[in-house]
């Protein structure tokens, strides 16, 4: 009953008229930005942090507005996916094995439909799920100790992205890459100016924040630089109103895509991507009698989506509890909790419960949200999709200059931004994913006082990571999920993916 | 190729982060000092990136001639805007990026003139009038 108390107070939260305010524009803005063609929530989120600074929001109100904007975007999606044959992230990739041919068949309104419900009952089931397990998890946490959380940290960095069949050595890479980029500045323990070459304006490190809208949005630029715009072509919108028997025969494939989207939402590192494939192949063993599948099955459309849905709630999940996230957009609203001076982890719960149970009920109403806006908008949004890229992107570049600028008022932080910028075009193109390079940055600093306090415990002695049990369960744990990972990126037919999530 | 040569850099960038590490010691306080993460971290780093060099497994393809120069000149404008934001303003610097990443993306130059022409002053409006933002509506260089 403590719970459903909390969630009451959280509901208070939510229901503030400048919350609600921020969740239907978050909602609405998501997904808009998730419906552009290789913008996805990573963008979305990174786009809009400097905003939200900027704007002078408080903690709660800033993670309610993130939040509605991931989730958000994590709906609309697919909604380029079915009508254009493009998907808007990586999540969405699944969704157009169905619901593309299911749009050329003239039945996109229904395709959009089903997708849309899907991805109502899957994000319903994760945000429950979330209300249930995350305060579990979070006095679970707390008998953690330095070495443990070190584990943890290696953990994160040695599963994130792997998963999804890129080189894993590059992943590991990247993610060292990180870890070297954070520890530019002072010493936090000794004072002692690191890597900064003399430059006053490196004692402080990169900006996180500077360098997400650098990797994700300044990179994107120059990839859509790579030929000249491409119009694509819309499909022909068949009937207006979606049938409603055609969005029955995918609630159970919904149903079951929740439960495997959340559960692999949970694990550091998998995210949304592995949610959507997994629910995918899943649907496909048990359901594909006829090998309807890939022509345009309703149940190909509901699984993947309810899927991706579920995993991004599943992926706040250890965000919030352990301070480790479980996706690159997690990531990204850590960096922005991080920010706010808020340390997630098992006592956020304790310290800011109004944030946290505010967080979850505006999940809740986002939700609500974005199954009513999303049925009637359908027509606005395939319009939006219609305005040319060189239209939309500019102005994206604009606004991430202007956020930075508003925030940090130094012309030096825009130029570590396109450095970021080239660097994550470079890097992407190179197949290393940007993910692990953003979670270097962002958690190097507590993994580095987690490991010196574990080492000065011990008298430096390196035995002491290794001695714990709850260690030695997360060791064991990272060592399958990166043979695991290996196996996925040995076996032929991988799915190739692009890096990031 | 462009495994090894990554993996090249990556071999150079983490050999002189570990080999700088070596300058940083504390006298007091911290017993295991500055310089034992940057060694947990670099000394993988330089494994990896040998492995990279010995195997590769993937080779990058880039944009055509074109397309690296259209890439090179967003690159000009990104870098122009920054440095020019302070000095010459919001507003003009916003409009030149605009109309040039826009141009680069193949717009119709009278359609591109138009868009930056809107988007510049109503950026500003939106954000330093409307939301707040302070926003230099025209650089030093003219104050």
């Amino acid at each position: 009953m403590d719970i459903l108390s909390s969630l009451m107070t959280g509901f208070a939260t939510a229901a503030m008229p400048i919350n609600l305010l921020l969740i239907v524009g978050g909602c609405f803005a998501g997904t808009l930005i998730g419906a552009l063609p290789g913008l996805g929530p990573v963008n979305g989120v990174a786009i809009l942090i400097p905003l939200t600074f900027a704007f002078g929001l408080d903690a709660t109100s800033s993670m309610i507005l993130l939040a509605a904007v991931y989730y958000g975007c994590m709906y609309g999606g697919r909604i380029s996916a079915i009508l254009l044959n493009i998907p808007g992230d990586e999540p969405a990739i699944m969704t157009t094995l169905d619901g593309y041919p299911m749009a050329r068949k003239g039945q996109a309104a229904d395709a959009l439909a089903i997708s849309g419900v899907a991805s109502f009952i899957g994000a319903t089931f994760a945000t429950i799920g979330l209300t249930l397990f995350a305060p579990m998890l979070a006095k679970a946490a707390i008998y953690f100790g330095p070495a443990d959380y070190f584990a943890l940290y290696v953990m994160a960095f040695a599963t994130i992205g792997g998963i999804t069949g890129t080189d894993p050595r590059k992943t590991l890479l990247a993610a060292l890459l990180g870890l070297m980029l954070g520890t530019v500045g002072l010493d936090p323990s000794t004072g002692v100016a690191r890597y900064t070459f003399g430059s006053f304006n490196l004692y402080d490190g990169f900006d996180p924040i500077v360098a997400l809208v650098g990797l994700f949005a300044l990179s994107e630029i120059l990839f859509f630089l790579e030929e000249k715009a491409k119009s694509g072509s819309l499909v022909p919108p068949g009937r207006v109103f979606p049938r409603l028997t055609r969005v029955k025969e995918g609630l159970g494939a919904s149903a079951r895509g929740s439960v495997i989207g959340f559960i692999a939402g949970i694990l550091p590192g998998a995210g949304a991507s592995l949610g959507a494939v997994m629910s995918y192949s899943f649907e496909k063993r048990i359901s594909d009698k006829d090998g309807t599948f890939g022509t345009g099955d309703p149940r190909g459309v509901a699984a993947p989506e309810a899927g991706n849905n579920a995993a991004s709630g599943g992926a706040l999940i250890p965000m919030l509890t352990l301070g480790v996230p479980g996706s690159g957009t997690t990531a990204v609203m850590l960096a922005m909790l991080i920010s706010l001076n808020i340390q997630p982890g098992p006592l956020l719960f304790q310290n800011s419960p109004d944030l946290v149970w505010g967080l979850v009920a505006a999940l809740y109403l986002a939700n609500l949200v974005l199954l009513i806006l999303n049925l009637p908008l359908i027509g606005m949004f395939t319009r939006v999709l219609g305005l040319p890229v060189w239209g939309l992107m500019p102005l994206v570049v604009a606004i991430s200059y202007l956020g930075v600028y508003a925030i940090t008022h130094a012309a030096f932080d825009l130029m570590i931004m396109v450095g970021f910028g080239v660097l994550g075009f470079v890097l992407r193109k190179l197949e290393f994913s940007l993910v692990p390079v953003v979670l270097g940055l962002l958690l190097g600093m507590d993994m580095e006082n987690n490991l010196r306090r574990a080492l000065s415990i011990s008298g430096g002695d390196f035995v002491v990571l290794v001695q714990s049990p709850i260690a030695l369960v997360i060791y064991a744990l990272t060592a399958a999920f990166l043979g695991l990972s290996l196996w996925l990126s040995r076996r032929p037919g991988a799915i190739p993916m692009p890096p990031e999530d | 190729m462009t495994d090894r040569l990554s993996g090249l850099f990556f071999f150079l960038l983490a050999t002189g982060y570990v080999w700088l590490s070596a300058g940083y010691t504390a006298g007091f306080g911290d017993p295991l000092g500055p310089a034992i993460f940057p060694r947990v971290v670099g000394i993988p780093a330089i494994i990896l990136s040998l492995s990279l060099m010995i195997w590769p497994r993937h080779n990058a393809t880039w944009a055509g001639r074109d397309g690296l120069l259209r890439q090179a000149a967003a690159v000009a404008i990104l870098i122009g805007y920054a440095l020019l934001l302070e000095p010459v303003g919001f507003v003009p610097t916003t409009f030149a990026a605009i109309l040039g990443l826009a141009l680069l993306m193949g717009a119709p130059p009278i359609k591109g003139l138009l868009t930056a022409a809107l988007a510049a002053p109503g950026l500003y409006l939106l954000f330093d009038r409307a939301m707040g933002l302070p926003l230099p509506l025209l650089g030093t260089w003219f104050s």
